[in-house]
Protein backbone atom coordinates (compact mmCIF):
# COMPACT_ATOMS: atom_id res chain seq x y z
CA UNK A 1 0.00 0.00 0.00
CA UNK A 2 2.84 2.48 0.63
CA UNK A 3 5.25 3.41 -2.01
CA UNK A 4 8.95 4.45 -1.45
CA UNK A 5 10.29 3.05 -4.34
CA UNK A 6 12.68 5.65 -5.76
CA UNK A 7 12.07 4.02 -9.65
CA UNK A 8 8.77 3.70 -11.60
CA UNK A 9 7.56 1.34 -14.43
CA UNK A 10 8.27 -1.68 -15.68
CA UNK A 11 11.50 -2.56 -17.23
CA UNK A 12 9.38 -5.74 -18.55
CA UNK A 13 6.40 -4.08 -20.02
CA UNK A 14 8.47 -1.96 -21.62
CA UNK A 15 10.70 -4.97 -23.40
CA UNK A 16 7.42 -6.18 -24.08
CA UNK A 17 6.27 -3.54 -25.79
CA UNK A 18 9.71 -3.11 -28.20
CA UNK A 19 8.82 -6.99 -29.10
CA UNK A 20 5.28 -5.70 -30.89
CA UNK A 21 6.49 -3.23 -32.48
CA UNK A 22 5.74 -3.66 -36.03
CA UNK A 23 8.41 -1.90 -38.93
CA UNK A 24 7.31 0.26 -41.29
CA UNK A 25 4.90 1.74 -38.98
CA UNK A 26 2.97 5.15 -39.52
CA UNK A 27 3.15 7.22 -36.23
CA UNK A 28 1.90 10.62 -35.37
CA UNK A 29 4.14 12.86 -33.96
CA UNK A 30 3.05 15.98 -32.14
CA UNK A 31 5.06 18.86 -31.50
CA UNK A 32 4.40 22.07 -29.30
CA UNK A 33 6.07 24.10 -31.08
CA UNK A 34 7.03 28.14 -30.60
CA UNK A 35 8.92 30.80 -32.79
CA UNK A 36 11.07 32.34 -30.13
CA UNK A 37 11.34 33.48 -26.10
CA UNK A 38 8.22 35.09 -24.83
CA UNK A 39 5.79 34.17 -27.84
CA UNK A 40 2.37 31.93 -27.76
CA UNK A 41 3.08 28.50 -28.53
CA UNK A 42 0.83 26.09 -30.76
CA UNK A 43 0.76 22.46 -31.66
CA UNK A 44 1.78 20.68 -35.16
CA UNK A 45 1.22 17.11 -35.82
CA UNK A 46 3.62 14.96 -38.26
CA UNK A 47 2.94 11.73 -39.66
CA UNK A 48 5.91 9.93 -39.76
CA UNK A 49 7.33 6.18 -40.83
CA UNK A 50 9.22 4.09 -38.85
CA UNK A 51 11.84 1.63 -38.68
CA UNK A 52 12.86 -0.89 -35.63
CA UNK A 53 15.04 1.07 -33.21
CA UNK A 54 13.58 4.83 -34.26
CA UNK A 55 14.66 7.37 -31.82
CA UNK A 56 12.97 11.08 -31.02
CA UNK A 57 15.93 12.50 -32.67
CA UNK A 58 15.80 10.24 -35.68
CA UNK A 59 11.61 11.27 -35.40
CA UNK A 60 12.28 14.99 -35.91
CA UNK A 61 15.53 14.39 -38.48
CA UNK A 62 12.37 12.75 -40.88
CA UNK A 63 10.20 15.49 -39.69
CA UNK A 64 13.17 18.29 -40.78
CA UNK A 65 13.62 16.79 -44.02
CA UNK A 66 9.71 17.00 -44.92
CA UNK A 67 8.08 19.64 -42.32
CA UNK A 68 4.78 19.29 -43.85
CA UNK A 69 1.52 18.54 -41.22
CA UNK A 70 -0.94 16.33 -41.23
CA UNK A 71 -3.13 18.70 -42.63
CA UNK A 72 -0.69 19.15 -45.57
CA UNK A 73 0.83 22.81 -44.05
CA UNK A 74 3.99 23.13 -45.05
CA UNK A 75 5.84 24.74 -41.92
CA UNK A 76 9.81 25.07 -40.41
CA UNK A 77 11.86 22.32 -39.26
CA UNK A 78 11.21 21.31 -35.58
CA UNK A 79 14.32 23.00 -33.51
CA UNK A 80 15.68 20.82 -30.78
CA UNK A 81 18.84 20.56 -28.80
CA UNK A 82 21.13 17.23 -28.75
CA UNK A 83 24.84 16.85 -28.14
CA UNK A 84 26.31 13.11 -27.36
CA UNK A 85 22.76 11.26 -28.56
CA UNK A 86 24.06 7.91 -26.17
CA UNK A 87 22.02 9.33 -23.02
CA UNK A 88 25.66 11.07 -20.99
CA UNK A 89 25.18 14.95 -22.11
CA UNK A 90 21.77 15.53 -21.06
CA UNK A 91 21.25 18.31 -24.01
CA UNK A 92 18.41 16.54 -25.04
CA UNK A 93 16.14 16.28 -22.49
CA UNK A 94 12.52 17.17 -23.12
CA UNK A 95 8.77 16.20 -22.02
CA UNK A 96 7.58 13.18 -23.80
CA UNK A 97 4.32 12.47 -23.18
CA UNK A 98 3.97 14.56 -20.78
CA UNK A 99 7.16 12.92 -18.66
CA UNK A 100 10.30 14.29 -18.72
CA UNK A 101 13.60 11.96 -20.19
CA UNK A 102 16.21 12.40 -22.84
CA UNK A 103 15.09 12.38 -26.95
CA UNK A 104 17.85 10.26 -27.82
CA UNK A 105 16.90 7.28 -26.05
CA UNK A 106 13.49 7.25 -26.09
CA UNK A 107 12.74 4.36 -28.67
CA UNK A 108 9.85 4.78 -30.76
CA UNK A 109 9.03 0.75 -30.18
CA UNK A 110 8.30 1.44 -27.00
CA UNK A 111 6.47 4.57 -27.15
CA UNK A 112 4.59 4.19 -30.29
CA UNK A 113 4.70 0.34 -31.63
CA UNK A 114 1.02 0.24 -33.27
CA UNK A 115 0.12 1.82 -36.53
CA UNK A 116 -0.85 5.15 -35.52
CA UNK A 117 0.10 5.65 -32.26
CA UNK A 118 0.88 9.14 -31.62
CA UNK A 119 3.55 10.73 -29.23
CA UNK A 120 3.39 14.48 -28.08
CA UNK A 121 6.73 16.35 -27.58
CA UNK A 122 6.84 19.60 -25.48
CA UNK A 123 9.85 21.61 -24.30
CA UNK A 124 10.62 21.39 -20.94
CA UNK A 125 8.91 24.15 -18.45
CA UNK A 126 11.46 25.21 -16.36
CA UNK A 127 13.35 26.99 -18.48
CA UNK A 128 12.75 29.46 -21.06
CA UNK A 129 12.24 27.95 -24.49
CA UNK A 130 14.44 29.28 -26.72
CA UNK A 131 13.00 27.84 -29.90
CA UNK A 132 10.66 24.78 -30.48
CA UNK A 133 11.89 21.71 -27.99
CA UNK A 134 15.25 23.83 -27.31
CA UNK A 135 15.51 24.80 -23.73
CA UNK A 136 18.29 27.45 -22.25
CA UNK A 137 19.30 25.36 -19.44
CA UNK A 138 21.44 28.31 -17.68
CA UNK A 139 19.74 28.43 -14.21
CA UNK A 140 20.83 24.88 -13.92
CA UNK A 141 24.46 25.50 -14.32
CA UNK A 142 23.93 28.72 -12.28
CA UNK A 143 22.87 26.83 -9.63
CA UNK A 144 25.78 24.73 -9.74
CA UNK A 145 28.46 27.57 -9.54
CA UNK A 146 26.05 29.10 -6.28
CA UNK A 147 27.28 25.34 -4.42
CA UNK A 148 31.07 25.85 -5.88
CA UNK A 149 30.36 21.96 -7.41
CA UNK A 150 34.45 22.08 -8.03
CA UNK A 151 36.96 20.93 -6.20
CA UNK A 152 39.39 24.19 -5.52
CA UNK A 153 43.17 22.79 -6.87
CA UNK A 154 43.46 26.37 -9.23
CA UNK A 155 46.64 28.06 -7.92
CA UNK A 156 50.17 29.51 -9.19
CA UNK A 157 52.11 26.52 -8.05
CA UNK A 158 52.19 22.65 -8.08
CA UNK A 159 49.91 21.40 -4.73
CA UNK A 160 51.28 18.30 -4.59
CA UNK A 161 49.40 14.67 -4.37
CA UNK A 162 46.11 15.09 -2.82
CA UNK A 163 44.63 13.62 0.11
CA UNK A 164 43.61 9.63 -0.22
CA UNK A 165 40.47 8.87 -0.93
CA UNK A 166 38.74 5.95 0.86
CA UNK A 167 36.92 2.93 -1.56
CA UNK A 168 34.03 3.19 0.52
CA UNK A 169 33.53 7.17 -0.08
CA UNK A 170 34.51 6.51 -3.52
CA UNK A 171 31.69 4.31 -4.04
CA UNK A 172 29.30 6.52 -2.64
CA UNK A 173 30.24 9.59 -5.32
CA UNK A 174 30.99 7.33 -8.07
CA UNK A 175 27.10 7.33 -8.00
CA UNK A 176 26.67 11.02 -7.65
CA UNK A 177 29.47 12.01 -10.32
CA UNK A 178 27.00 10.46 -12.99
CA UNK A 179 24.89 13.40 -12.79
CA UNK A 180 24.87 14.48 -16.41
CA UNK A 181 23.27 17.82 -15.23
CA UNK A 182 20.15 17.14 -17.94
CA UNK A 183 17.32 18.90 -15.84
CA UNK A 184 15.29 16.27 -15.15
CA UNK A 185 15.29 16.34 -11.87
CA UNK A 186 14.09 19.89 -11.76
CA UNK A 187 11.30 19.66 -14.53
CA UNK A 188 9.64 17.15 -12.29
CA UNK A 189 9.98 19.12 -9.34
CA UNK A 190 7.04 20.86 -7.92
CA UNK A 191 9.30 22.73 -5.78
CA UNK A 192 11.46 24.29 -8.68
CA UNK A 193 9.64 26.67 -11.40
CA UNK A 194 10.43 28.84 -14.02
CA UNK A 195 12.07 32.02 -13.54
CA UNK A 196 12.58 34.10 -16.58
CA UNK A 197 14.60 36.92 -14.59
CA UNK A 198 18.36 35.66 -13.40
CA UNK A 199 17.83 38.29 -10.49
CA UNK A 200 15.48 36.01 -8.60
CA UNK A 201 17.52 32.52 -9.36
CA UNK A 202 19.63 33.33 -5.77
CA UNK A 203 16.60 32.85 -3.74
CA UNK A 204 14.48 30.23 -5.67
CA UNK A 205 14.63 26.60 -4.98
CA UNK A 206 17.83 25.82 -6.01
CA UNK A 207 17.11 22.14 -7.42
CA UNK A 208 17.80 18.17 -6.30
CA UNK A 209 20.75 18.42 -9.15
CA UNK A 210 22.58 21.42 -6.92
CA UNK A 211 21.96 19.72 -3.63
CA UNK A 212 23.57 16.17 -4.94
CA UNK A 213 26.60 17.79 -6.39
CA UNK A 214 27.47 19.66 -3.27
CA UNK A 215 27.28 16.43 -1.03
CA UNK A 216 29.64 14.63 -3.78
CA UNK A 217 32.42 17.51 -3.85
CA UNK A 218 31.56 17.74 0.54
CA UNK A 219 32.71 14.62 0.50
CA UNK A 220 35.69 14.56 -1.92
CA UNK A 221 38.87 14.57 0.77
CA UNK A 222 39.89 18.35 -1.28
CA UNK A 223 36.47 19.92 -2.30
CA UNK A 224 35.91 19.33 1.38
CA UNK A 225 37.69 22.83 1.41
CA UNK A 226 34.90 24.35 0.73
CA UNK A 227 32.21 22.87 2.65
CA UNK A 228 30.92 25.11 4.65
CA UNK A 229 30.33 27.59 2.12
CA UNK A 230 28.70 25.10 0.54
CA UNK A 231 26.46 24.61 2.94
CA UNK A 232 26.05 28.28 3.71
CA UNK A 233 24.27 28.65 0.24
CA UNK A 234 21.98 25.66 0.98
CA UNK A 235 20.82 27.01 4.54
CA UNK A 236 19.88 30.12 2.96
CA UNK A 237 16.49 31.00 0.47
CA UNK A 238 16.27 28.73 -2.10
CA UNK A 239 18.10 25.96 -0.10
CA UNK A 240 17.69 22.27 0.61
CA UNK A 241 14.97 23.14 3.41
CA UNK A 242 12.96 24.27 0.05
CA UNK A 243 12.97 20.91 -0.78
CA UNK A 244 9.16 19.77 -0.39
CA UNK A 245 9.98 16.22 -0.28
CA UNK A 246 7.38 15.12 -3.13
CA UNK A 247 10.36 12.41 -4.50
CA UNK A 248 9.97 12.98 -7.61
CA UNK A 249 13.27 13.59 -8.60
CA UNK A 250 14.50 10.24 -7.74
CA UNK A 251 12.00 8.46 -9.82
CA UNK A 252 13.04 10.58 -13.12
CA UNK A 253 16.38 10.74 -13.01
CA UNK A 254 17.50 8.76 -15.92
CA UNK A 255 20.91 7.87 -13.86
CA UNK A 256 19.42 6.70 -10.97
CA UNK A 257 21.09 9.15 -8.59
CA UNK A 258 20.24 8.48 -5.08
CA UNK A 259 18.81 12.29 -4.98
CA UNK A 260 16.42 12.12 -2.21
CA UNK A 261 19.39 10.68 -0.28
CA UNK A 262 21.51 13.17 -1.07
CA UNK A 263 19.21 15.45 -0.23
CA UNK A 264 18.20 13.59 3.12
CA UNK A 265 22.11 13.73 3.94
CA UNK A 266 22.63 17.63 3.17
CA UNK A 267 19.73 17.80 5.44
CA UNK A 268 21.62 16.40 8.60
CA UNK A 269 24.99 18.50 7.49
CA UNK A 270 23.18 21.77 7.48
CA UNK A 271 21.54 20.78 11.14
CA UNK A 272 24.75 19.96 12.29
CA UNK A 273 26.06 22.79 10.82
CA UNK A 274 23.17 25.27 11.97
CA UNK A 275 23.75 24.29 14.87
CA UNK A 276 27.36 24.47 15.88
CA UNK A 277 27.57 27.94 13.97
CA UNK A 278 24.58 29.09 16.54
CA UNK A 279 26.26 27.90 19.56
CA UNK A 280 29.97 29.33 18.46
CA UNK A 281 29.62 32.57 17.05
CA UNK B 1 22.19 42.20 1.71
CA UNK B 2 20.08 45.11 3.09
CA UNK B 3 17.17 44.58 0.69
CA UNK B 4 16.71 40.67 1.85
CA UNK B 5 13.37 40.39 3.69
CA UNK B 6 12.69 39.16 7.29
CA UNK B 7 12.45 35.55 6.29
CA UNK B 8 15.10 35.32 3.85
CA UNK B 9 17.64 36.78 6.72
CA UNK B 10 15.71 34.11 9.52
CA UNK B 11 15.35 31.61 6.82
CA UNK B 12 17.12 28.37 7.90
CA UNK B 13 15.81 28.70 11.70
CA UNK B 14 12.32 29.62 10.80
CA UNK B 15 12.15 26.66 8.46
CA UNK B 16 13.68 24.13 11.37
CA UNK B 17 10.72 26.06 13.80
CA UNK B 18 8.24 25.68 11.51
CA UNK B 19 9.24 22.03 11.22
CA UNK B 20 9.96 21.81 15.05
CA UNK B 21 6.76 23.18 16.16
CA UNK B 22 4.73 20.68 14.45
CA UNK B 23 5.94 17.57 16.14
CA UNK B 24 6.68 19.64 19.45
CA UNK B 25 4.07 21.39 20.79
CA UNK B 26 1.61 20.18 18.17
CA UNK B 27 1.83 16.58 17.22
CA UNK B 28 2.16 15.68 21.01
CA UNK B 29 -0.44 17.66 21.81
CA UNK B 30 -2.34 15.76 19.18
CA UNK B 31 -1.18 12.29 20.74
CA UNK B 32 -2.59 13.56 23.88
CA UNK B 33 -5.87 14.99 22.65
CA UNK B 34 -7.17 12.02 21.01
CA UNK B 35 -5.72 9.68 23.45
CA UNK B 36 -8.10 11.20 25.97
CA UNK B 37 -10.95 12.17 23.97
CA UNK B 38 -11.48 8.65 22.17
CA UNK B 39 -12.00 7.36 25.83
CA UNK B 40 -15.83 8.13 24.99
CA UNK B 41 -15.63 4.95 23.48
CA UNK B 42 -12.85 2.48 26.04
CA UNK B 43 -13.51 4.98 28.87
CA UNK B 44 -15.35 2.00 30.72
CA UNK B 45 -12.34 -0.17 30.35
CA UNK B 46 -10.52 2.39 32.25
CA UNK B 47 -12.80 3.25 35.06
CA UNK B 48 -10.80 0.67 37.51
CA UNK B 49 -13.78 0.52 39.62
CA UNK B 50 -14.26 3.93 40.64
CA UNK B 51 -17.34 4.30 38.88
CA UNK B 52 -19.08 2.65 41.67
CA UNK B 53 -20.53 5.78 43.49
CA UNK B 54 -22.00 7.05 39.76
CA UNK B 55 -25.55 6.63 39.67
CA UNK B 56 -25.26 4.33 36.39
CA UNK B 57 -28.83 2.39 35.19
CA UNK B 58 -29.56 -0.43 37.16
CA UNK B 59 -28.07 -3.09 34.19
CA UNK B 60 -24.75 -1.81 35.15
CA UNK B 61 -22.22 0.18 33.59
CA UNK B 62 -22.73 0.47 29.84
CA UNK B 63 -20.27 1.23 27.73
CA UNK B 64 -21.07 4.27 26.70
CA UNK B 65 -21.93 5.58 30.50
CA UNK B 66 -18.48 4.55 31.45
CA UNK B 67 -16.83 6.14 28.76
CA UNK B 68 -18.76 9.69 29.51
CA UNK B 69 -17.73 9.10 33.51
CA UNK B 70 -14.11 8.54 32.16
CA UNK B 71 -13.79 11.49 29.86
CA UNK B 72 -15.31 13.32 32.51
CA UNK B 73 -12.85 12.00 34.92
CA UNK B 74 -9.86 13.16 32.50
CA UNK B 75 -11.41 16.13 31.48
CA UNK B 76 -11.59 17.63 35.39
CA UNK B 77 -8.08 16.20 35.77
CA UNK B 78 -7.20 18.52 32.88
CA UNK B 79 -8.35 21.61 34.06
CA UNK B 80 -7.93 20.97 37.62
CA UNK B 81 -4.44 19.84 37.98
CA UNK B 82 -2.62 20.47 34.92
CA UNK B 83 -0.49 23.26 35.77
CA UNK B 84 -0.43 26.40 34.09
CA UNK B 85 -3.16 25.25 31.57
CA UNK B 86 -3.62 28.92 29.90
CA UNK B 87 0.22 28.60 29.20
CA UNK B 88 0.18 25.73 27.65
CA UNK B 89 -2.81 26.19 25.79
CA UNK B 90 -1.18 29.94 24.73
CA UNK B 91 1.91 28.18 23.82
CA UNK B 92 -0.12 25.69 22.03
CA UNK B 93 -2.21 28.69 20.03
CA UNK B 94 0.80 30.43 19.04
CA UNK B 95 2.74 27.59 17.80
CA UNK B 96 -0.25 26.26 15.67
CA UNK B 97 -0.58 29.92 14.42
CA UNK B 98 3.05 30.50 13.35
CA UNK B 99 3.35 26.60 11.80
CA UNK B 100 -0.16 27.40 9.94
CA UNK B 101 0.86 31.18 8.46
CA UNK B 102 4.68 30.00 7.45
CA UNK B 103 3.30 26.82 6.17
CA UNK B 104 0.43 28.86 3.90
CA UNK B 105 4.04 30.58 2.70
CA UNK B 106 6.12 27.43 2.05
CA UNK B 107 3.25 25.87 0.45
CA UNK B 108 2.64 28.65 -2.04
CA UNK B 109 6.30 28.40 -3.08
CA UNK B 110 5.51 25.37 -5.42
CA UNK B 111 2.99 24.11 -7.73
CA UNK B 112 1.79 20.83 -7.84
CA UNK B 113 2.20 18.24 -10.80
CA UNK B 114 0.29 14.78 -9.54
CA UNK B 115 -1.60 15.09 -13.22
CA UNK B 116 1.85 14.78 -14.97
CA UNK B 117 3.84 12.68 -12.23
CA UNK B 118 1.55 10.32 -10.39
CA UNK B 119 3.55 8.90 -7.52
CA UNK B 120 2.22 8.30 -4.38
CA UNK B 121 5.06 10.09 -2.82
CA UNK B 122 3.72 13.29 -5.06
CA UNK B 123 0.42 12.85 -4.18
CA UNK B 124 1.24 13.20 -0.72
CA UNK B 125 3.18 15.94 -1.14
CA UNK B 126 0.11 17.87 -2.71
CA UNK B 127 -2.16 16.01 0.17
CA UNK B 128 0.14 17.58 2.99
CA UNK B 129 -0.19 21.46 1.22
CA UNK B 130 -4.17 20.46 1.15
CA UNK B 131 -4.74 19.12 4.26
CA UNK B 132 -2.14 21.57 6.05
CA UNK B 133 -5.12 24.59 4.13
CA UNK B 134 -7.89 22.70 5.30
CA UNK B 135 -7.02 22.01 8.80
CA UNK B 136 -6.59 25.30 10.06
CA UNK B 137 -9.95 26.12 8.81
CA UNK B 138 -11.18 23.07 11.14
CA UNK B 139 -9.08 24.06 14.11
CA UNK B 140 -9.59 27.51 14.05
CA UNK B 141 -13.81 26.62 13.93
CA UNK B 142 -12.75 23.89 16.56
CA UNK B 143 -10.93 25.73 18.82
CA UNK B 144 -13.42 28.96 18.43
CA UNK B 145 -16.52 26.79 18.83
CA UNK B 146 -15.65 24.33 21.61
CA UNK B 147 -13.01 26.51 23.45
CA UNK B 148 -13.47 30.00 22.92
CA UNK B 149 -17.18 29.89 23.51
CA UNK B 150 -18.57 31.35 19.85
CA UNK B 151 -22.01 29.61 19.94
CA UNK B 152 -22.92 31.70 16.96
CA UNK B 153 -21.26 28.88 15.19
CA UNK B 154 -22.54 26.10 16.50
CA UNK B 155 -25.99 24.55 15.30
CA UNK B 156 -28.49 24.92 18.21
CA UNK B 157 -26.08 26.90 19.93
CA UNK B 158 -24.46 24.92 22.43
CA UNK B 159 -21.72 25.84 25.08
CA UNK B 160 -19.35 23.57 25.69
CA UNK B 161 -18.82 23.12 29.59
CA UNK B 162 -15.83 21.15 30.99
CA UNK B 163 -18.35 20.38 33.50
CA UNK B 164 -20.32 18.49 31.35
CA UNK B 165 -17.50 16.98 28.65
CA UNK B 166 -19.19 14.51 26.70
CA UNK B 167 -22.63 15.80 26.96
CA UNK B 168 -22.04 19.51 25.64
CA UNK B 169 -19.72 17.92 22.88
CA UNK B 170 -22.28 15.50 21.44
CA UNK B 171 -25.12 18.27 21.82
CA UNK B 172 -22.67 20.38 20.05
CA UNK B 173 -21.52 17.95 17.08
CA UNK B 174 -25.67 16.95 16.70
CA UNK B 175 -26.67 20.27 16.16
CA UNK B 176 -29.28 19.68 19.03
CA UNK B 177 -29.69 18.11 22.54
CA UNK B 178 -32.24 15.67 21.65
CA UNK B 179 -31.06 14.34 17.81
CA UNK B 180 -29.16 14.29 14.71
CA UNK B 181 -29.97 18.19 12.94
CA UNK B 182 -28.99 18.52 8.81
CA UNK B 183 -26.30 20.91 10.20
CA UNK B 184 -25.51 18.80 13.27
CA UNK B 185 -24.85 16.56 10.53
CA UNK B 186 -22.66 19.13 8.38
CA UNK B 187 -20.75 19.43 11.56
CA UNK B 188 -19.87 15.99 12.02
CA UNK B 189 -18.67 15.56 8.82
CA UNK B 190 -16.70 18.51 9.32
CA UNK B 191 -15.00 16.69 12.36
CA UNK B 192 -14.56 13.54 10.06
CA UNK B 193 -12.58 15.43 7.56
CA UNK B 194 -10.72 17.85 9.67
CA UNK B 195 -9.48 14.91 11.83
CA UNK B 196 -8.77 12.33 8.94
CA UNK B 197 -6.97 15.09 7.23
CA UNK B 198 -5.28 16.37 10.31
CA UNK B 199 -3.89 12.80 11.67
CA UNK B 200 -2.25 12.27 8.00
CA UNK B 201 -0.79 15.74 8.46
CA UNK B 202 1.47 14.79 11.58
CA UNK B 203 1.91 11.28 10.32
CA UNK B 204 3.51 12.41 7.02
CA UNK B 205 4.81 15.25 8.21
CA UNK B 206 6.88 13.26 10.96
CA UNK B 207 7.90 11.16 7.61
CA UNK B 208 9.50 14.64 5.93
CA UNK B 209 11.19 16.07 9.02
CA UNK B 210 13.35 12.67 9.33
CA UNK B 211 14.29 13.78 5.88
CA UNK B 212 14.90 17.20 6.76
CA UNK B 213 16.40 16.92 9.57
CA UNK B 214 19.03 14.23 7.97
CA UNK B 215 17.50 11.65 10.32
CA UNK B 216 17.08 9.02 7.71
CA UNK B 217 19.53 9.17 5.15
CA UNK B 218 19.39 5.80 3.13
CA UNK B 219 16.55 4.60 0.69
CA UNK B 220 15.75 1.65 3.29
CA UNK B 221 15.69 4.44 6.62
CA UNK B 222 12.85 6.57 4.95
CA UNK B 223 11.21 3.29 4.25
CA UNK B 224 11.58 1.99 7.43
CA UNK B 225 10.26 5.33 9.09
CA UNK B 226 7.76 5.36 6.83
CA UNK B 227 6.41 2.43 8.15
CA UNK B 228 6.70 3.26 11.46
CA UNK B 229 4.58 6.97 10.75
CA UNK B 230 2.29 4.90 8.87
CA UNK B 231 1.97 3.15 11.74
CA UNK B 232 1.41 5.76 14.05
CA UNK B 233 -0.66 7.89 12.16
CA UNK B 234 -3.36 4.60 11.75
CA UNK B 235 -2.90 4.47 15.47
CA UNK B 236 -4.22 8.03 15.62
CA UNK B 237 -6.90 7.91 12.70
CA UNK B 238 -8.57 4.82 14.83
CA UNK B 239 -8.85 6.99 17.68
CA UNK B 240 -9.73 10.41 16.24
CA UNK B 241 -12.35 8.35 14.69
CA UNK B 242 -13.10 6.39 17.46
CA UNK B 243 -13.28 10.10 19.15
CA UNK B 244 -15.85 11.49 16.88
CA UNK B 245 -18.17 7.64 16.55
CA UNK B 246 -18.49 8.16 20.87
CA UNK B 247 -19.73 12.04 20.09
CA UNK B 248 -22.13 11.51 18.10
CA UNK B 249 -23.41 7.97 19.36
CA UNK B 250 -23.78 9.79 23.16
CA UNK B 251 -27.23 10.76 24.05
CA UNK B 252 -26.58 14.24 25.36
CA UNK B 253 -29.20 13.91 28.23
CA UNK B 254 -28.29 10.48 29.20
CA UNK B 255 -24.41 11.81 29.47
CA UNK B 256 -25.45 14.75 31.24
CA UNK B 257 -27.55 12.49 34.28
CA UNK B 258 -23.72 10.85 34.90
CA UNK B 259 -21.77 13.70 34.70
CA UNK B 260 -24.90 15.19 37.28
CA UNK B 261 -23.80 12.42 39.54
CA UNK B 262 -19.93 13.09 38.96
CA UNK B 263 -20.70 16.69 40.50
CA UNK B 264 -22.65 15.40 43.53
CA UNK B 265 -20.32 12.33 44.20
CA UNK B 266 -17.44 14.48 43.76
CA UNK B 267 -18.58 17.03 46.92
CA UNK B 268 -19.34 13.90 48.70
CA UNK B 269 -16.03 12.87 47.86
CA UNK B 270 -14.40 15.94 49.27
CA UNK B 271 -16.37 15.58 52.39
CA UNK B 272 -15.05 12.71 53.19
CA UNK B 273 -11.47 12.98 52.17
CA UNK B 274 -11.39 15.95 54.70
CA UNK B 275 -13.36 13.61 57.51
CA UNK B 276 -10.34 11.20 57.10
CA UNK B 277 -7.56 13.64 57.43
Amino acid sequence: MLNFSPSEGSAAAAAARRASAKPGRTIRVSVKRCEGPGQDSRWETFSVKVDRGANVISVLQQIAANPVTVEGKRTTPVVWDSGCLEEVCGACTMVINGKVRQSCSCLMDEYAPGEGDEITLEPMTKFPVVRDLWVDRSRLFHNLARVKAWVPIDGTYYLGAGPREKPQQQEVRYKLSECMSCGCCLEACPQFNLEENPADWNTAFIGAHAISQARLFNEHETGKALRDERLEVLMGPGGVSDCGNAQNCVKVCPKHIPLTESIASVGRAVTLHGLTRWFKA
Amino acid sequence: MASQSFLDRHHFLLRRLHSLTGIVPIGVFLIAHLTTNSSLLWGKAGLRGTGDHYSFGKDGVTLLEGGVAYFQKEVTWINEQVPHLLLIELTLWLSIAFHAVLGVIYARTGRANTSRYEYQSNWRYRLQRLSGYLGILFIFYHVATLRWGWTFLVPGGTAWSHDFAASTLAAAIRGSETGFTAAGFAVALLYFLGVTLLVFHFANGLWTAAITWGLTISQRAQERWGYACFALGAGLMVMGWASLLGAVMIDPAKARAVEQSIQEGKVGESLAGQADR
